[in-house]
């Protein structure tokens, strides 16, 4: 009742104000501490729902009682009162809010920390960053815009999977992919093929194409080590947290965004001038997106959606997308806040097939399958492009997916200084996918004869994966003396279901997409399911506010461990030194100089476990000719336990004049115990292979970023950033295991052995002696598939209303095995490089280093360009007009592309060891114009 | 707020006091839908479904060996593919994966086998002698299969390996018991093809008759499952060699096997060509070299006309082989006309491409040309060759030539050539008992083979003579060196 009866006296206030006060124009501009204007800042008469938004001049213009309080409200900012006076001008300054000073990270669990007191790295891009790039794709937006992730696209081909690392390979056993968190709830992350899924040769889809990207208010990239230690059981390889929009205080906004492109395959790695011109044809792709975004006192509320399609750059790929999402943040009680977000994602993709399929048509022409391409007459060149094109009208590579990804966020203040944070979520996300092998198709390539009716094939893949998350901590903070304290104690779960279905039906008639009418009909599934629960607890120990001290550690169990294993004690320690925060620093003349100093160092443990099941003995009654037919299956592991990454690290970072320049240096050494290895078995017990903890790998290496504002004026801002990271990737040991090939071919592998990187080329070498000779030594070291030189680069320039934007990557160091040309030079077409007295003296396979190249390459990923043309065009308050382009240079130290390495990725998760360029399309170029509303 | 505390504390409580929602709210239950041992053993007719599981092991074995042992021998040569990248040349490594794979498929057959007689057996009520029977013949499969392609193969895990002779030994053990336990032609066959490769001559001779008393015709075959898309499935990988992949134009045979190619090709959606692993031929050719051997030339010869005449009993498939390409991406490489004569024999080339045929209208039509390949033995043979055998070396260099077509593309030629193949590189680090450079680590090629060993394959072709002549003759080569210890075991 007592809060009725406030409210009635307010009301009362405002009547009798209303009736005694006049109505005035007031107008000022609101700049922040620089001087520099702020535009959009919320304006609020208080107590009233009369309110605007400062235009981009940081101008606004309000009608207002005398006697009134406006209330300047701003992201980032210190919320503003002042009292409307005789004045008709109200300018305010804006100063930063302690929260912004203090960016405060989600990093692990409970209510959040702020940045200067974490010892730990964690990339971060926002919501403004986000919106100016093209893509709608996770991976490709983290692409050159982390200084320290290498994010290779390993095939041009909608919805396909880029392969992700940060630190390093660190398991031999899975895939580098990190995990992937939208507002506390973990995501489908399947970054390869399903284990049943169908396959296209060399393209795989990725889960992460259809992480929802609408809406983002920022994305944390978290490395792994000591950051990722209280994420739990699989968080080794690092962590993308997604936290999305709640919605703003203040007036609501609505937006609606078009985009049209133009997609254009790139003929800079192509062999032949055919291949582009058979397969290669310019497609559109169109977006439209709407928002809103507001909310009150209350609730605050956003909605996006949008639709996009395009056709691709060849005559098969097309995709089509569909989404909808909805944050809310509302007050329930002084005391309680709930945070709910919603999203759907649903994308429907054609592929070609690639590579390893006979049905392959780009690696034919690359191949050389059908000879020097280009040496054809036209006339005999006729018959096959109308062929090959035919084939290309009748791929069916269909998949379909539909995702819902739903979080709930309870936050309650106990105390002022005790809250506690309970999440829960889900995650589904249902794949279908059709892949057709008609008779025609099969008879247009020649693999049944004219006539044929009765051979045709569809596969259907279904994939349901359907993840729960639940969380809840405490987080105490308490101030003693000069010591802080931010204590969090808490427990998390997720369990993960992977239900898999392919359903293959043969014999068929053309023209049905319907499985029961096949005569053959196999069925096969395939299932993993995991939980994973823990206990974890943080301490973060702040000592004279500079310095911060912490402890912690997550207590872990997974049901992918052996029966006879312990649950598994994850500790975690880390100081951080803020040299600059000191009195005595501030007040001293090199802080103009060196605006900030903080040391930090850290240690940390965080693990990945095998895949679901592996760990017992099992036998499979396969389906032999209509009956069954028992047999062994994997021995099983009773001690299989999750590997452990236990990682140090230090770093430095540097500010200088007032954190115009920032430098920023990290070293760390992650050395992965127990390693999971699946060795080959002792030929003689007839085993199977069989996950082990068998191994050790070290990472080590070096992590330098700098950015900075190098013109910082009223009108113009230009920043620049560059990054440079290296890694030095070594199998310390195997466990006595003889080398193993995880990747590749035989006669040139990707291969696991003690003393190398983790999956380093091998093969057959010959180098001429010098007596002119050849000298062949069979299992060369020829290259590690990793770059161990990467980075990023870009630059960021603003002229009052206008933006002009590059990002760009790079590495350097490693190696990849050209495999189209190994082939072209099986179909004895294309010798380049290779001496002339070895061809034809030995087998192709004797001498593979001439098909390894330097996979060094420098690309630029995105420019643009976007001019905002403020309220001048009503009734818009703002019209934003853009445009990039994608992947527009390239250089590379071979001929073709090393980034396409979409055939070395292993089914399910597994290694992807990247060496092997083959028979898919690179990333095609972009070309996107955009038009955004605001109204 | 009160309120909501105890709500909450009520919820909670709800939670942990009834048993019915755990079931909702346990988060830590998880199911694996496997089949795991416990469950597995003691299940009636758990032994029948474990001996399917063996016949799909040998077939899964068979899909290893063929691949190294055909293109090793003369009968094959790899124009394109990434089937095993060595052995074409015979080249034999430690690290061939591909060696590994079938040694390590071998002993899987010979562990099922003792799983099967240790545990699954003894645990299922169902479980017959017949059965008993079939676990014992394929435990001595693995045994002769050692023999035949390894110089040293251990016969237990991590165990000292044994040589040729005592996987022999042991295959005839394991024969002997399962014929004890049921009296079928086939283990007679298994364990005469032992005795054969020791050089037992009598022995050898008195299975041979037993399996022509029993079953004149037999046959015993793996089969394959064309629906399998397992990791490592159960479909004819030799097929899809030899005529399935089409296009790939991978394995191609040598001139002279050219009309007996391709034996394997499509059968149905649901099965795949079988492969014959024991057949009644190979007791007559024992029969008939034993013969030779013993100077018994006109039994030699009744022999071989009886080998004929069940020859001309086996099926013959007429199928369209127009999509093979045996003419390669390089027309005119390779024979393939019927006017083709090699090494001065006609007959032996087939034709595989169109014609053209008038039809009733008086138009035109392309159709595919069908030719006949024999699915389980062919040969050119012929009766007058027959009875032309004296006792020389010509009738056994006939007799070396007829084995090596009754048993093209079931791995045979191979072990009648002598070399035998190593132990993995993984059973050397991981075996205490093996060491690098240790007998069975090394291969064996016998000096005879290892001079001709790249031009096994060879040959030349002059298409518009129409003459093709291979660059060696190797069962002359085989009969030539008949005294060594490597080949024709009866001399």
């Amino acid at each position: 009742m007592r809060v009725q009866k406030h409210k009635l006296l307010w009301l009362v206030f405002f009547i009798t104000s209303f009736a005694y006060t006049q109505q005035k124009d007031i107008s000022g501009t609101i700049t922040d501490s620089n001087g520099l204007p702020l535009p959009g800042v919320n304006v609020l008469v208080k107590n009233t729902d009369k309110g605007t938004q400062s235009n981009f001049d940081g101008v606004y213009t309000i009608k207002v009682n005398r006697g009134a309080v406006l209330l300047f409200s701003y992201v980032g900012f210190e919320q503003k009162k002042i009292v409307v006076g005789d004045n008709n001008v109200i300018d305010a300054q804006l100063i930063p809010s302690a929260s912004e000073l203090e960016e405060v990270i989600i990093t692990g669990q409970g209510s959040g920390i702020a940045k200067r007191k974490l010892s730990t790295t964690v990339d971060v891009l926002t919501a403004d960053e986000i919106d100016k790039l093209p893509s709608n794709q996770i991976d490709q937006l983290l692409q050159s815009t982390t200084p320290s992730a290498q994010i290779r696209l390993s095939s041009g081909q909608p919805g396909t999977a880029a392969i992700i690392r940060t630190r390093g390979a660190i398991s031999a056993s899975t895939s580098a992919t990190p995990i992937v968190i939208v507002d506390g709830v973990r995501v489908d992350n399947l970054n390869s093929n399903a284990q049943l899924g169908i396959v296209t040769g060399g393209a795989n889809v990725s889960a992460l194409a259809d992480i929802p990207t609408e809406s983002i208010e920022k994305i944390e990239y978290i490395k792994g080590g000591a950051a990722t230690t209280l994420y739990g059981a699989d968080a080794a390889n690092g962590v993308i947290q997604i936290i999305t929009k709640k919605g703003t205080k203040g007036k609501s906004s609505i937006f609606y965004e078009s985009r049209i492109g133009v997609i254009k395959a790139t003929n800079d790695f192509l062999k032949y001038k055919r291949t582009g011109e058979v397969f290669f044809e310019p497609g559109l792709s169109l977006e439209h997106k709407i928002g809103i975004n507001g909310g009150g006192e209350k609730v605050t509320y956003n909605f996006a959606g949008s639709v996009y399609s395009d056709d691709s750059y060849n005559d098969i790929n097309k995709q089509v997308r569909r989404s909808l999402s909805f944050g809310l943040n509302a007050n329930v009680t002084d005391k309680l806040r709930y945070q709910g977000s919603f999203s759907y994602v649903g994308a429907e993709t054609n592929l070609d097939f690639n590579a390893n399929s006979g049905n392959a048509r780009f690696s034919d022409f690359e191949g050389g399958d059908l000879g020097d391409l280009d040496e054809i007459t036209d006339e005999d060149f006729g018959p096959i492009r109308e062929n090959y094109l035919l084939r290309g009208a009748l791929t069916r590579n269909e998949s379909t997916v539909n995702r819902f990804t739903n979080s709930n966020k309870f936050i309650y203040d106990i105390l002022n200084n005790l809250q506690v944070n309970t999440t829960i979520g889900v995650d589904y996300r249902t794949v279908v996918q059709n892949q057709a092998v008609s008779n025609a198709l099969q008879i247009s390539r020649g693999a049944f004869p004219e006539g044929t009716s009765d051979r045709g094939s569809l596969t259907r893949a279904l994939r349901n994966n359907f993840v729960v998350t639940g969380d809840l901590n405490f987080t105490y903070k308490a101030e003693l003396n000069n010591f802080s304290f931010v204590s969090i104690l808490g427990g998390q779960f997720f369990r993960n279901t992977d239900r898999q279905n392919r359903i293959e039906g043969s014999g068929g008639l053309d023209g049905t997409s319907r499985i029961g009418f096949f005569p053959t009909i196999v069925a096969r599934d395939f299932v993993l399911e995991n939980a994973n629960y823990g206990l974890y607890f943080l301490e973060n120990i702040g000592i004279f506010d500079v310095a911060f001290i912490e402890l912690g550690g997550r207590l872990d169990e997974n049901t992918s461990a052996g029966v006879d294993t312990d649950p598994l004690f994850l500790p975690k320690a880390g100081i951080t030194y803020n040299i600059s925060d000191h009195d005595f620093y501030r007040e001293g003349g090199l802080s103009t100089i060196v605006s900030s100093i903080k040391l930090r160092a850290n240690y940390g443990e965080a693990t990945n476990f095998a895949q679901p099941f592996s760990q017992v003995e099992t036998f499979v009654p396969n389906v032999f000719l209509g009956g069954l037919a028992v047999r062994f299956d994997q021995p099983g592991n009773p001690d299989l336990i999750s590997e452990r990454v236990k990682t140090v690290e230090f770093g430095l970072d540097l500010g200088f004049f007032n954190n115009r320049i920032n430098l920023s240096g990290t070293h760390y050494d992650g050395t992965t115990e127990d390693a999971l290895f699946v060795p080959n078995a002792l030929p003689s017990s007839g085993l199977r292979t069989q996950v082990t903890n068998l191994g050790e790998i070290s990472n080590s290496g070096w992590e330098f970023a700098f950015n900075a504002d190098i013109i910082q004026t009223e009108n113009h801002l230009l920043s620049v950033n560059f990054s440079y990271n290296n890694n030095d990737n070594i199998v310390e040991d195997s466990g006595g295991s003889p080398a193993f090939v995880v990747g590749g071919f035989n006669v040139i592998g990707s291969v696991i052995e003690e003393g190398q990187s983790l999956g380093y080329l091998r093969g057959t070498s010959a180098t001429r002696a010098e007596d002119g000779t050849f000298t062949f030594t069979p299992n060369d070291v020829l290259g590690d598939t990793f770059a161990p030189n990467f980075g990023s680069f870009g630059f960021n320039y603003t002229y009052k209303n206008f933006n002009f934007y590059m990002t760009g990557d790079y590495q350097f160091g490693g190696s990849y095995t050209d495999l189209n040309f190994l082939l072209r030079h099986l179909n004895g077409v294309d010798n380049t490089g290779i001496p002339e007295d070895l061809v034809g003296t030995t087998s192709p396979f004797n001498y593979v280093n001439f098909f390894v190249f330097d996979n060094d390459f420098v690309k630029i990923r995105n420019i643009g360009a976007s001019y905002s043309f403020g309220d001048k065009i009503k009734p818009f308050s703002n019209i934003v007009l853009g445009f990039t382009a994608t992947n527009p240079f390239n250089w590379t130290s071979g001929i073709a592309d090393p980034e396409i390495t979409g055939s070395g990725i292993a089914a399910q998760n597994g290694f992807a060891s990247g060496g092997f360029a083959y028979g898919t399309e690179s990333a095609p170029r972009i070309f996107l114009t955009s038009l955004k509303f605001q109204f | 707020m009160k309120k909501l505390l105890i709500i909450l504390l009520s919820i909670t409580l709800l939670v942990n006091c009834t048993d019915d929602l755990r079931d909702a709210t346990d988060f830590t239950s998880i199911e694996n839908p496997n089949l795991l041992e416990p469950l597995f053993l003691g299940q009636p007719n758990s032994s029948s479904v474990w001996l399917e599981g063996m016949d799909r092991q040998m077939s899964l074995f068979l899909n290893e060996i063929l691949i190294l042992a055909e293109l090793g021998s003369d009968n094959y040569e790899n124009t394109q593919t990434f089937y095993s990248q060595f052995l074409d040349n015979l080249e034999i490594r430690i690290d061939d994966p591909d060696i590994r794979d079938t040694q390590n498929d071998l002993a899987r057959l010979r562990e099922m086998a003792d799983y099967g007689l240790e545990e699954v057996g003894p645990q299922d009520p169902l479980f017959n002698e017949d059965t008993e029977a079939e676990y014992n013949f394929f435990k001595g499969m693995s045994n002769l299969y050692a023999g035949m392609y390894f110089s040293r193969l251990p016969e237990e895990p991590g165990a000292v390996p044994l040589t040729a002779e005592e996987n022999y030994a042991s295959a005839i053990s394991s024969f002997t018991t399962a014929i004890g336990l049921n009296n079928k032609p086939e283990y007679y066959l298994a364990r005469a093809r032992a005795y054969y490769y020791l050089g037992r001559k009598a022995e050898a001779v008195a299975d041979a008759q037993m399996v022509i008393a029993l079953d004149s015709d037999l046959l015993r075959f793996a089969r394959f499952d064309e629906t399998d898309t397992t990791a490592q499935p159960a479909v004819n990988i030799f097929e899809n060699a030899l005529y399935e992949r089409a296009i790939f134009d991978d394995l191609q045979p040598l001139p002279t096997l050219d009309f007996l190619d391709p034996k394997y090709s499509f059968v149905s959606p649901e099965e795949d060509a079988p492969i014959y692993y024991l057949k009644a031929e190979e007791a007559y050719l024992i029969l008939a070299e034993a013969n030779l051997s013993d100077g018994n030339d006109l039994t030699a010869q009744q022999n071989m006309t009886d080998l004929l005449s069940l020859i001309d009993t086996r099926e013959v498939r007429s199928i369209d082989d127009t999509i093979e390409g045996r003419t390669q991406r390089a027309p005119g490489s390779r024979p393939d006309s019927t006017h083709v004569v090699v090494n001065g024999r006609s007959d032996l080339v087939l034709y595989r491409g169109t014609t053209v045929v008038i039809e009733d209208d008086g138009s035109e039509k392309v159709v595919p040309v069908i030719i006949d390949i024999p699915s389980i033995s062919g040969t050119s043979l012929t009766q007058t060759e027959i009875d032309g055998i004296s006792n020389d070396d010509a009738a056994l260099e006939l007799l070396y030539r007829t084995r090596q077509e009754v048993f093209m593309a079931e791995g045979i030629r191979f072990a009648d050539m002598g070399v035998k193949l190593v132990m993995d590189l993984n059973e050397i680090l991981l075996n205490d008992n093996v060491a690098e450079g240790d007998p069975g680590t090394v291969a064996i090629i016998p000096p005879f083979i290892n001079a001709v060993k790249n031009d096994l394959d060879g040959f030349t072709y002059d298409a518009e003579a129409g003459i093709t002549t291979t660059t060696i003759d190797l069962n002359a080569i085989l009969v030539a060196n008949k005294n060594s210890d490597d080949v024709l075991p009866f001399n």
